[in-house]
């Protein structure tokens, strides 16, 4: 499955372009990392809990995505864009969504 | 008079804490930061849609890089920045906490390309992500940052030496 952020792949040719597909997912840290993110807010630094919360639900997203590309019959999502938008504090949804394409390498 | 005492006791470990150790880790990362960059420089980063100086047939095909960063702030920032809220103007120590946010997150998604064997990324899209509530009740300030990308593999540029002046019609 070839993913792009661009609306064409550089070699090779759109033919069928099958529609949006989507993913999304609500995700959230135990407490235990929200309370050690209070600590380091004291002292600066990444928050590493943070940032893998973002990357668990960007991977959750992105599967579920790419299970409806492949249920239509897609070899390649196109244009794909993230969303995220605020639930509660400490918790966050990731929402990816493109645009499902059959792709063939051009000649 | 014993309050504001008592309240000077509480903030003012904090504050020196923050001014001490939260300058340090930003001191520290900016280094980081500075020292990643410079070892990327050749590297071709744009955010235009189409493939700039794309090899054709590609190698490999085109694949999305996406990377996201989350920087604390700290306790001097939180506090500088009540103040500045009274005054207003600009938020320095949060410019500075989210500058650094977002060159990580492009540095990570050059290194993710790099890694990936790709030698550029194109349509670089950075944005925040509101993480710590900010629309709730519960404000913690922190920089959450996400950033995507497509690497792909592009004709290495021929080096631009400063000495030689590059005519308009000469550009291939």
């Amino acid at each position: 499955m070839i993913i792009t952020n661009t609306e064409t792949v550089a070699g090779h040719q759109i033919t069928k372009v099958l529609g949006l597909v989507q993913g999304n997912t609500v995700r959230a840290k135990h407490a235990g990392r929200d309370i050690a993110a209070g600590f380091k807010n004291l002292v600066g630094g990444e928050l590493r809990g943070y940032t893998e919360l973002l990357t668990e639900s960007r991977r959750e997203a992105v599967q579920r995505m790419i299970a409806q590309a492949q249920q239509l019959g897609a070899n390649a999502i196109v244009n794909i864009r993230f969303t995220t938008s605020a639930v509660t504090s400490g918790a966050s949804e990731m929402y990816a969504y493109g645009t499902a394409v059959v792709l063939q390498p051009s000649a | 008079m014993e309050i504001l005492i008592q309240l000077l006791i509480i903030v003012a470990p904090l504050v020196i804490c923050g001014l001490i150790i939260g300058r340090y880790n930003e001191k520290k990362h900016f280094a980081n930061v500075n020292e990643r960059e410079s070892a990327y420089e050749g590297f071709l980063t744009s955010q235009l849609k189409s493939y700039p100086g794309a090899v054709l047939p590609a190698p490999a095909p085109p694949t999305v890089v996406v990377a996201e960063v989350v920087i604390a702030s700290d306790y001097l920032k939180s506090f500088l920045s009540g103040w500045r809220k009274i005054f207003g103007g600009e938020m320095k120590s949060f410019t500075t906490m989210q500058e650094r946010a977002k060159r990580e997150v492009i540095l990570r998604l050059i290194e993710q390309a790099h890694a990936g064997g790709f030698n550029a990324v194109c349509n670089v899209r950075v944005e925040g992500v509101d993480l710590g509530g900010n629309t709730s009740r519960q404000k913690v300030p922190m920089a959450a940052v996400i950033g995507s990308g497509t690497a792909y593999h592009a004709h290495k540029a021929p080096p631009v030496s400063p000495a030689s002046p590059v005519s308009p019609g000469s550009v291939a």
